[in-house]
């Protein structure tokens, strides 16, 4: 959904949960190719991220001032090495770890937190509904890079921080999903035949909202992926995230860039890596949004 | 209709409150001291005291917040810590570079996004929409600082074709359309077109196969209507809703360059940004976000009146 | 709004006439120039404050400081040859009273006026120092006032005693008032009163008494300074026709843009592009400066460097000519604050090299070992005024650190949050509890060198003793070169200073700075001299 979080006019619902749902997702799914292979390639950046210690030829952190900024295909360094001799291939696995965490992290932390504010909103409507959605709203007065570069500029640097302010990012868009999903889910049928049946509030949002809302919700959660990969190295990119000697794409990125007059192809390589990530996540959401039969 | 109108612009008033309101919290949650940017470290601390009160960082909060509303609806933003200068003349100038930088990047992304949209929406299935649709997707996927590196290192590194930083040989307030200045523009705007692109043309894609799958349009060609006026018909009904896209994609351009700006040294609000953060300078901080969120809020609002408008259906809100 | 909406011509037409341009033009790139116009690529991100005394650090006083203004005493940065010394500049001569060590008289050199045609003299003289240190006159300045006070910390009074003289009153007897002096400049009254007394229009348009005039400021983009015909020291009148200065805060965007041909002239290059500038025919300068790049020690309760075998150890772990090689050769190994041949090195026993199995057996003797590392911490800074290039060298410090046993952490700070701190000292909440900081200083006079961190009495918030140094010994060999007035024994009582500190590894010294600068091979007559402050007035374009 590229940097702009749009489309957060949600305006269809909602597969009935059936048997064997899910079973027919991912059948679906299989039989995407291009979503079939993101998936892969994400499963096998994961992987490596996960198995990093045992993949990586060397350490990330090891320097050596004799091998400065070695080209790629050098002796011992297959993808080269950055301005203090440390192995680029074994910097871009351990990478991986730090950037999908500091990616996808605030994604799901707005996922938990603006699925509860949307559906609560939805759910009660009225004036809490309003209250709600009327601050969601001011949120929306910032463009994301602006609000993310705000929030981690006044925070002040750190992963922390970053984090934080990506997942302050992200809820607002989430939440108004959910809201929109929620508050047609409410006046379907069974929903109403249950409220008049006396059944506690909880309860109807257990048993009956959130198996509904849940999917769609999901479903435009991964799709920001993508845009919060860019963005969270994007402000390691700036300085404002990880620190140095932390691997970390955008900053390896950051640290390589007065390297671009002496070994160019090898200061570009954290960011190709950013790019596969989310242009595979987008694509998989793309599959899974189709497979899923969601309209967002 | 009228009350539609009156209520969507009214809105606009308690948003631009909230987000004056989110500026000056924003700013003073943050752990360093403004002095800090006005005063060199080794002054004494009576300098100190003196500058503290000069710009009014010892006043209490809500006080310093009336006052810098007040003074921010006169378009007094207050002056830099850094240098004293005044932070409305400051962003003004910046965000005038901005400008440019986005309408290019806009006008770029518009027009590719168009084409490619349409192209892939006609031949929809077949091997040009697979390559589009891969080049819209690979356009809102990938992180524009990078590609901006990889342009520097392409046409000014390596081929030293085209400048990679700065606004041109002058000031950008001598900014001309001239050669020596547009050189500098290019790549900036390349690279910042690239996410309009995608979205735009993922937009006009989708609706253009909509469009040409209704059943009417098989009745018109049907019928023996000529290419062109079912692709005049086709226009028709893109092209408030592409508008509409890129209006909203124009805002986010402008909040969004601060990356590109910073790689490409682009004078504009993003640098100003970005050198305001790292110094420190709170008021410089504040304006930039408070003048580009009601920019922002300004945009949206005249999207939202002219699509409604232009297709009085979509009442949005 | 006060934003005024300048009368120029940007167009929305651009972006078009960008896109067809673009596809036909990438061909030529070569920009017509105007005639001897240097232009200068600084590494501040804005311009720094021209009203008199300049912000940003000796990169101000380097670029919009000596050039537009003078003080009384100035630099001699007419030789590469020796470090820099004084030499009479808006005072003519000057001397410490006979009977009162803490009154000086000050000479004003006649028939020298302001860039706006209004002369200097002793009413000039004591308008500027109101304009710094009376906030009741009509001309004070808060921002030069923080710029420059800190700087001349004996200054106590000041008066006129005649047309061309005027004396100074210093709060101690203080042998090194005169280097104080370098930094206060003097700015235009009357031009100051024509502007109505705005210190902003000031700015855009200053007058000083200085080789070079401002012309035209565009904030944080562009300053242009034209020559001063009348300047009076008829040998430094200006070469150049013009001096534009690009402020250009990222080293690949300063390399880009002299390879580029926008600039001729780039501070501070990044190490690694310089084979690739001079492999397209840049000329790269340089020359040691007074500039180290230390860790400061804390000496608080808890901080390992309270035992002196580690402080030796330390200084015997880092491989500094490893460091060399990191950086391109643009440093000198420091084995001291001075350089050996500096008349206040004296003779240390403690003699610095890189050995360290001698490091190891220090830290052993202290009872650390493989299993028992020293754990230290230290503030560093991602970039800086002289700095040079903290992260990597850090990096490669605590990589040789760790070979001896001593564990490095860093706490990552912007410049802008590690400098106030040195102020605040160890004990500091913002010091995070960190042992030592790197933060790089020039040492243009014995106070800047030594006193403002060693003296007991500049314990924080009184200067820069970060880490609370309170050594009886040190404090009386400094308060006695401070009253010093003959040169000779002054710098013997230095030099003692000296020995002792390097006897004691008071500090982790690592390196000095050599200023490199990379230039268009067009630029000549540029001599680098041994100082933070470089003379333009000889510099031609050869074209």
């Amino acid at each position: 959904m590229s940097l702009t979080l749009d489309g957060a006019q949600a305006d269809a619902p909602v597969p009935a949960p059936v048997q064997g749902y899910w079973g027919a997702v991912f059948g679906r799914l299989r039989r995407d190719p291009v979503a079939l292979v993101s998936g892969i390639v994400l499963l096998m950046i994961l992987l490596a991220a996960l198995f990093a210690p045992w993949l990586a030829p060397a350490s990330p952190f090891q320097t050596s001032m004799l091998n400065r900024l070695q080209p790629i295909g050098s002796p011992g360094y297959p993808l080269g090495s950055d301005e203090l001799g440390r192995d680029v291939l074994s910097r871009l696995i351990h990478g991986a770890r730090l950037s999908l965490l500091i990616g996808v992290m605030p994604v799901i932390n707005a996922f938990v937190i603006g699925s509860a504010i949307g559906i609560v909103a939805g759910f009660v409507g009225g004036r809490t509904n309003s209250v709600i959605m009327r601050v969601i709203d001011v949120f929306y007065a910032f463009p994301a890079v602006l609000l993310a570069v705000a929030l981690a500029g006044a925070l002040g640097a750190g992963l922390v921080n970053s984090l934080l302010s990506l997942t302050i990012v992200f809820i607002p868009p989430i939440a108004r999903v959910a809201e929109s999903v929620t508050t047609q889910v409410r006046s379907v049928d069974y929903i109403e035949a249950a409220r008049a049946s006396g059944a506690r509030s909880l309860t109807i949002i257990r048993r009956h909202v959130l198996g509904n809302v849940l999917g769609p919700i999901f479903v435009y959660a991964t799709s920001l992926i993508s845009v919060s990969m860019i963005l969270a190295s994007g402000l390691s990119f700036l300085g404002l995230g990880a620190r140095p000697p932390m691997p970390e794409w955008g900053l390896m990125l950051n640290t390589m860039r007065d390297a671009i007059y002496v070994n160019p192809w090898v200061a570009v390589l954290p960011g190709m890596m950013i790019f596969t990530v989310s242009i595979c996540f987008n694509m998989l959401s793309d599959g899974l949004r189709s497979a899923m039969d969601v309209k967002l | 209709m009228p009350i539609y109108f009156l209520k969507r612009v009214l809105y606009v008033i308690p948003i631009a409150l909230a987000v004056s309101f989110f500026c000056f919290s924003l700013v003073h949650l943050s752990p360093g001291d403004p002095m800090d940017a006005v005063v060199s470290p080794d002054a004494p601390s009576e300098v100190v005291a003196m500058v503290q009160r000069a710009y009014g960082f010892d006043r209490p909060l809500p006080e310093q917040y009336g006052r810098w509303v007040l003074r921010a609806v006169q378009g007094d933003l207050g002056l830099s810590a850094a240098n004293g200068r005044a932070v409305t003349a400051e962003v003004f100038s910046a965000l005038k570079n901005t400008l440019l930088l986005a309408f290019a990047a806009s006008l770029i992304g518009f027009t590719l996004g168009c084409v490619f949209g349409t192209l892939a929406g006609y031949f929809q299935g077949s091997l040009l929409d697979r390559l589009v649709t891969g080049i819209a997707v690979g356009g809102v996927s990938v992180p524009h600082y990078w590609l901006g590196m990889l342009l520097v290192i392409i046409f000014s590194v390596e081929l030293n074709w085209l400048p990679s930083s700065g606004a041109g040989p002058g000031s950008s307030s001598d900014w001309n359309v001239e050669w020596a200045y547009l050189r500098h523009l290019i790549l900036p705007a390349v690279t910042l077109s690239v996410i309009p692109m995608g979205v735009v043309t993922r937009t006009v894609r989708a609706m253009v196969a909509d469009i040409l799958a209704h059943e009417f349009v098989e009745a018109l060609r049907a019928k023996g209507l000529a290419e062109r006026q079912v692709f005049r018909h086709v226009v028709k009904n893109v092209a408030p809703t592409a508008l509409a896209v890129m209006g909203l994609q124009l805002g986010y351009l402008l909040g969004g360059s601060i990356l590109v700006e910073t790689v490409f040294s682009w004078p504009g609000t993003g640098l100003l940004l970005n050198n305001a953060i790292f110094q420190r300078d709170l008021p410089i901080l504040q304006g930039t976000i408070l003048v580009l969120a009601l920019f922002f809020v300004m945009l949206n609002l005249i999207v939202d009146l002219a699509q409604a408008r232009l297709d009085p259906r979509i009442q949005r809100g | 709004m006060v934003y005024k909406k300048t009368a120029q011509t940007w167009h929305w037409a651009a972006p078009v006439a960008a896109l067809s341009l673009g596809l036909a033009a990438l061909a030529s790139t070569t920009t017509v120039q105007a005639e001897q116009t240097l232009r200068i690529a600084m590494t501040a991100s804005d311009i720094p404050l021209t009203t008199g005394q300049p912000d940003s650090g000796f990169e101000g006083y380097r670029f919009v400081g000596y050039t537009i203004y003078d003080a009384l005493i100035n630099w001699d940065m007419s030789s590469a040859d020796e470090v820099s010394g004084l030499t009479p500049g808006l005072a003519e001569s000057w001397e410490v009273d006979e009977d009162d060590q803490q009154v000086w008289h000050f000479h004003l050199r006649e028939g020298v006026t302001f860039h706006d045609g209004s002369d200097w003299n002793a009413d000039a003289a004591i308008w500027n120092l109101d304009k710094v240190y009376d906030e009741d006159s009509p001309q004070f300045d808060a921002r030069q006032a923080g710029n420059v006070r800190g700087r001349i910390p004996s200054m106590d009074g000041y008066e006129k005693v005649d047309d061309y003289t005027i004396s100074f009153t210093t709060s101690e007897p203080d042998a090194w008032f005169p280097y104080q002096l370098t930094f206060l400049l003097f700015s235009s009254p009357a031009q100051w009163e024509a502007l109505d007394g705005d210190w902003d229009e000031f700015a855009r348009q200053p007058s000083g008494t200085g080789p070079f005039k401002l012309t035209r400021l565009v904030p944080r983009e562009r300053a242009v300074l034209e020559p001063f015909a009348d300047y009076w020291d008829a040998d430094r009148v200006p070469q150049v026709d013009r001096v534009e200065l690009l402020p250009m805060p990222e080293s690949s965007s300063r390399t880009s843009a002299l390879l580029s041909d926008q600039v001729d002239w780039i501070e501070s290059p990044a190490a690694d592009a310089i084979a690739r500038m001079e492999s397209q025919g840049m000329t790269i300068t340089s020359n040691p400066y007074p500039h180290t790049w230390p860790y400061q020690f804390s000496m608080l309760e808890g901080s390992p460097w309270r035992d002196i075998n580690v402080r030796k150890a330390a200084n015997l772990a880092v491989d500094r000519e490893g460091l060399e090689t990191l950086l391109g050769g643009l440093m000198v190994p420091a084995v001291g604050t001075v350089n050996p041949d500096h008349p206040w090195f004296g003779e240390p026993e403690f003699e610095i090299s890189y050995d360290p199995d001698e490091a190891r057996r220090l830290l052993a003797e202290s009872g650390y070992g493989p299993d028992n590392p020293v754990e230290i911490k230290v503030l560093i800074s991602t970039s800086g005024s002289g700095q040079m290039q903290p992260l990597a060298m850090n990096e490669y410090i605590q990589q040789t650190f760790s070979e001896v046993g001593i564990e490095l952490e860093f706490e990552v700070m912007d410049w802008e949050s590690l400098f106030p701190n040195w102020r605040r000292g160890a004990d500091h909440e913002t010091s995070l509890d960190a042992h030592a900081t790197n933060i790089t200083f020039g040492w243009l006079d014995p106070f800047a060198a030594f006193y403002r961190f060693m003296h007991s009495s500049m314990a924080p918030p009184n200067g820069f003793n970060w880490g609370y140094m309170d050594d009886p010994e040190y404090d009386r060999l400094l308060d006695e070169a401070k009253v010093t007035f003959d040169q000779e024994a002054q710098d013997a009582l230095l030099a003692e200073f000296h020995a002792r500190m390097v006897d004691d590894a008071a500090w982790l010294w690592v390196a000095h700075d050599v200023g490199p600068r990379a230039m268009n091979p067009r630029v000549q007559g540029f001599v680098q001299a041994q100082n933070w402050f470089q003379d333009l007035t000889p510099v031609y374009i050869e074209e």
